[in-house]
């Protein structure tokens, strides 16, 4: 499956997308959200993203609501430094939140497996 | 963890090292930052900034599993977050009390760095690395890279740029530069647009500011005129922009702008007060935000101090057992040098009318003992800012930036008594363009203007910071060399003749040359300001005289 991760930070990001090949995926990068834009608009085949929510300018939750109001119902999971329960209530339609930690290896693959058996 | 794949823990390890490596910038990125919000405590841009450097700090930290560095992070990140709630204005009060805590949270990153890398490395935590910035033998004090495939033009360029104090490093394909950067990051970037093979400096540039926490400045070169380049140059974070041939005297301007400025000197302020204790603590509170203080309390040696520290503003207690401070203020003031030296009266006086008396003998301010640091800072602050305007207003050349004529006589005459009282040396140089008249008529009056201010560049980057440099009128200019013999002198003025001369300018199509006579006399051979001024002036008649472009010793 493809996906995009988007982060300003660029070792979180290939953190992050190493953990995603290791598990069988292809990674496309992204460091802001208007580069998140353009990505998917040149690989229409990206099945979800991961986003992390602190980035300048816009950040991951204004993402997942900018793609939201241009009806792209893409899977997206956010990742946050903080306590994500704040972020979940703040935005409900989140596929899921979670905190970056050394765990991320187990905690983002068994999310993504989480989200895509709920859509089916 | 133990469940990850060997390729995946292998990466892991890796980026962990990476962020490891990148650690050091990061932190002395977030000192940088705190240094900027003490300058300007209302800058939310700063405050943004400083609060990410935290944030990141703390969410990579946790996810390579480093999490004492990560809390520390979040401990940074909470202080600049309590920041953030105020009012702008309300700020810098609070930053000076929070400003030991950040400064703390840094520190102690840096222990536990060095930790880490040694569990790492399973070995000693100093792992030998290539300093190759802090070589202190290097006399050149601006890095910059070329990178252009074209070797010619840009050795052409880097031999301009090294005139001007640059030590150029030239690269001929992106790739060995993207890899000596990783190593150690120049001051700039100057960076080619076409590369064979299609590789396009703009895509390598906009990939090093991905990789890079602190990418340094680039300016961008290249033969292309139109828009397209340019707008991808801009995005690629490009600071300039300039078409080839480069115009050596124009790149080296905004070279100078980008590189120069990072680190204002320091203001300096004389602590003038009886009690030592009282003395210390406001020093101590001074040099908290990076001022440099020195303590005087026997105010019998106040001029002496006055001249050799030359601080930006006295601070001064108002009441000593030898004299009061308003006496000690009129003394000061009656010397001319120091008629405009902001001085600030500090006491416990809180009677308006004694207040307003010590006003009355010209002093800036009066703060009220006991004083909270933030005001303390801030008053002085403010001051001694204002004090380097006007003074800089005062005694500059509006063209070059230079001491003007005035200041220059002004400054010779104060050396020249330091150098007396303590049997020292001293040089005074006299600088004059060669045929410059027919500079102005051949290519122009703004050609003519950029021969001196090159001039003017070239003699401030390239002399010490002791060394004084002015223009003394016209095409002449005057250096004022402290602690330096007459053949030193000759050998550094020489130098700067021979770089002076490849310096190539255009006016137009044309391109041209340029050239500069000089004329040196020094103290102990000559005693008196006026003499060493007359001496000068004649060894640079000979200079002229004897066929130009050289350096006569009086």
């Amino acid at each position: 499956m493809k996906i995009l991760v988007v982060d300003d930070d660029a070792m979180a990001g290939e953190m992050t997308g190493a953990v995603l090949e290791d598990a069988g995926h292809a990674v496309v990068m992204a460091e802001n959200g208007i580069e998140a834009m353009e990505k998917l608009n040149e690989n229409p085949d990206v099945a979800l993203v991961v986003s992390d929510m602190n980035m300048p300018m816009v950040s991951g939750i204004d993402l997942f609501r900018d793609l939201r109001e241009q009806g792209l119902d893409i899977p997206f999971i956010l990742l946050t430094g903080d306590d994500p329960g704040p972020l979940k209530a703040q935005e409900p339609r989140l596929d899921d939140c979670l905190t970056k930690d050394f765990t991320l290896d187990t905690s983002l693959i068994a999310a993504i497996d989480a989200v895509l058996a709920r859509r089916g | 963890m133990e469940n990850r794949s060997p390729s995946l823990r292998e990466k892991v390890k890796q980026l962990r090292r990476t962020f490891l490596d990148k650690l050091p910038g990061t932190l002395s990125e977030a000192r940088r930052l705190c240094d900027l919000l003490v300058r300007v405590p209302s800058d939310s841009n700063t405050l943004d900034d400083l609060y990410r450097t935290f944030h990141s700090i703390k969410g990579t930290g946790a996810s390579f599993g480093l999490m004492e560095i990560s809390a520390e992070g979040a401990g940074g990140e909470q202080l600049v977050l309590q920041l953030q709630g105020l009012e702008a204005g309300a700020r810098g009060p609070q930053l000076a009390g929070m400003l030991p805590g950040l400064e703390a949270r840094i520190v102690r990153m840096e222990e536990l760095l060095k930790l880490a890398r040694s569990q790492d490395e399973g070995g000693p935590a100093e792992t030998p690395s290539f300093n190759l910035s802090e070589n202190p033998q290097k006399i050149v004090s601006k890095r910059v890279f070329i990178c252009d495939d074209d070797e010619l033009q840009a050795e052409t360029l880097a031999a301009q740029l090294s005139c001007f104090g640059y030590g150029v490093s030239i690269f001929t394909n992106p790739d060995s530069m993207r890899a000596a950067l990783m190593v150690a990051p120049p001051d700039a970037v100057i960076m080619d647009i076409v590369f064979p093979g299609g590789v396009n400096g703009t895509d390598v540039v906009a990939n090093l500011q991905r990789e890079m926490r602190v990418p340094p400045p680039v300016v961008f070169i290249s033969s292309r005129r139109d828009f397209e380049p340019r707008l991808r140059a801009v995005q690629a974070g490009g600071e300039a922009y300039f078409t080839k041939p480069v115009k050596a005297i124009e790149l080296v301007e905004v070279l100078d702008s980008l590189t120069l400025g990072q680190e204002p000197e320091p203001f300096r302020v004389l602590v003038v007060d009886d009690e030592p204790e009282v003395a210390a603590y406001h020093s101590f509170i001074l040099e908290q935000v990076g001022m440099t203080t020195r303590l005087l309390h026997e105010p019998s040696t106040i001029l002496e101090e006055l001249s050799e520290f030359k601080p930006d503003l006295v601070l001064m207690d108002m009441y000593m057992p030898t004299c009061t401070g308003r006496d000690l203020s009129r003394l000061i003031r009656q010397v001319p040098e120091f008629i405009s030296l902001p001085i600030v009266f500090l006491s416990s006086e809180t009677n308006k009318v004694k207040q307003v008396s010590a006003l009355r003998v010209g002093a800036e301010g009066f703060l009220t003992k006991p004083i909270q640091p933030e005001d303390l800072i801030s008053a002085v602050a403010i001051r001694a800012e204002r004090m380097r305007t006007l003074r800089s207003l005062m005694v500059r050349d509006s063209l070059t930036g230079l001491f003007n004529h005035t200041f220059m006589s002004q400054f010779l005459d104060t050396a020249l008594a330091g150098v007396k009282r303590e049997s020292g040396r001293l040089c005074f140089a006299m600088i004059d363009v060669d045929h410059f008249k027919s500079v102005n008529d051949t290519h122009g009056h703004p050609a003519g203007d950029q021969v001196l201010v090159a001039l003017a560049r070239l003699l401030q980057q390239r002399l010490r910071h002791s060394d004084m440099v002015g223009r003394y009128g016209g095409e002449e200019f005057a250096v004022i060399l402290q602690d330096v013999g007459v053949e030193e002198a000759r050998t550094i003025i020489d130098n700067l003749r021979a770089d002076f001369a490849k310096v190539r300018f255009s006016a137009g199509d044309r391109e041209f040359s340029c050239s500069f006579s000089a004329g040196i006399a020094g103290f102990p051979a000559f005693a008196q300001a006026d003499l060493i001024r007359e001496s000068a002036d004649q060894a640079l008649y000979r200079a002229k005289k004897s066929g130009r472009n050289q350096v006569q010793v009086a």
